[in-house]
């Protein structure tokens, strides 16, 4: 019988090799989050409330400036002078010292924000991973520190009531990280999404004399499952006014991989 | 020695910059995309670069607004004198890569008679997004496996700029956005 055992072993090592190769990913690993059926907050004109979720691994952390500053210096046309006008809007890392450093102002485990969406792409392809689709960050977010659904207990709910700002709860360096072992994801800062674009018009267009009929195929009221659920909601609604290019002091990005 | 890394980085930076032969900043090309046309040929998106074009994104399971985008394009291309039309590229790229193979492809070709010339392109899967965000479509699959989207001509120059956007609201061209396709097939 032959053996296979040394092919598997090289393959193997040249596995670890290559993950050894995508620097700057160092303790900020991906955390396996299991899929399921889960009840989105975003309800859009479909009747099934219910979507499934399949499995994938999201990043313990957000990309911190540290890590993407790696980033820039191994890719040199995202830096803040380089970077083609086509992806950048004038704010695009604003903040560093310089074009190729945060400068010691600005904390170097702190997310990276002022980073638009083809950077934040571009990034998470260097990672051979992804952006998150927003149901993916919202199902990981259901989650507290002991439960992967704790969205009927009031106080996740209050968690979402300064989301996005230093106030969030989630913002204390000390915040435990979820059950699936992921932080920040209620933190002081937004994220990205892969389909940032998916909210189209605020209601059913077609059919109206307003100029703009037809402008959205399909695209019709968008609701949300529950009013208590409007910090999701919310957060959704900013991702979709966005345009790819925009950056936001409080707008970061971590990277999904897909479970194969 | 301040001199010299300065010159030093001046010379980085041109180096750096030279692949891209001086595209503008604001080219839709400087995106690296791949796609694949319906000849299963592959065809890198910065490679459109040279030729004015129409581009538009569809998918071939699309019955409402996709049979108007292309008849909307036809139509643009019909009102063009043979000069301008040799001109001019059409192209229209599939916001469902994973669905439209290139025989689904050269399938809405063949249904929709499009004339000869047109590149239908499917990119990789990790791209569409991409694509469709230089061109400002938004788009959104929906449960059913039908998508949401915007119907829009975007009118590119050949070098990848945006020139012009025409929504897509019936199969006729419309007047303001033949003007400005006219205006730059006329540009040197």
């Amino acid at each position: 019988m032959k053996r296979t055992l040394p092919s598997t072993a090289s393959l193997f090592l040249l596995a670890m090799a290559s993950a050894l190769a995508i620097a700057g990913d160092a303790g900020n690993g991906y955390r396996h989050v299991e899929g399921g059926d889960f009840r989105s907050s975003v309800r859009f004109e479909e009747t099934t409330r219910v979507v499934r979720v399949a499995s994938f691994s999201l990043m313990a952390r957000p990309v911190s400036n540290h890590e993407f500053a790696g980033f820039v210096a191994r890719q040199s046309q995202w830096r803040r002078d380089r970077i083609p006008t086509v992806f950048a809007s004038p704010g695009y890392l604003g903040h560093w010292a310089s074009a190729d450093a945060p400068g010691d102002g600005v904390d170097p485990d702190a997310p990276a924000v002022h980073v638009n969406w083809y950077a934040a792409d571009a990034y998470c392809r260097e990672q051979q991973a992804r952006l998150p689709r927003f149901v993916e960050w919202e199902y990981a977010a259901a989650a507290d520190a002991t439960r992967r659904d704790a969205r009927g207990d009031p106080r996740w709910r209050m968690r979402q009531v300064n989301d996005g700002t230093p106030h969030a709860i989630d913002a204390a360096p000390d915040t435990p990280a979820n059950a699936y072992g992921i932080q920040g994801l209620h933190g002081a800062y937004w994220e990205w999404s892969e389909d940032y674009a998916s909210l189209l018009g605020d209601g059913d267009r077609r059919g109206q004399q307003d100029g703009d009929s037809l402008r959205y195929c399909g695209a019709t009221a968008l609701a949300f499952n529950d009013p208590g659920d409007y910090g999701v909601v919310k957060r959704f609604v900013l991702l979709s006014a966005l345009q790819p290019g925009a950056t936001l002091g409080n707008l970061g990005f971590r990277c999904a991989r897909s479970t194969p | 020695m301040k001199r010299l890394s300065f010159f030093l980085s001046a010379t980085l930076a041109l180096a750096g910059s030279l692949h891209a032969q001086s595209l503008p900043g604001d080219s839709v090309y400087h995106l690296q995309a791949t796609t694949q046309d319906a000849g299963s040929r592959p065809v890198a998106w910065s490679s459109l670069r040279g030729q004015p074009r129409v581009v538009s994104m569809f998918y071939t399971n699309c019955h409402l607004m996709c049979p108007l985008i292309i008849e909307n394009a036809k139509s643009v291309q019909k009102q063009l004198a043979p000069r301008e039309r040799a001109k001019l590229g059409m192209v229209m790229v599939s916001l469902d890569p994973a669905r439209d193979t290139p025989a689904a492809l050269q399938e809405v070709a063949r249904r929709h008679r499009v004339p000869e010339g047109w590149q239908f392109l499917a990119p990789a899967g990790n791209d569409v997004r991409a694509i469709a965000s230089v061109l400002d479509v938004r788009y959104r699959f929906r449960d059913d496996g039908s998508i949401n989207h915007t119907s829009m001509l975007v009118l590119l120059d050949a070098d990848g700029r945006v020139r012009a956007r025409s929504e897509v609201t019936g199969a006729a061209a419309d007047p303001a956005f033949l003007i400005q396709v006219k205006a730059v097939l006329a540009e040197p």
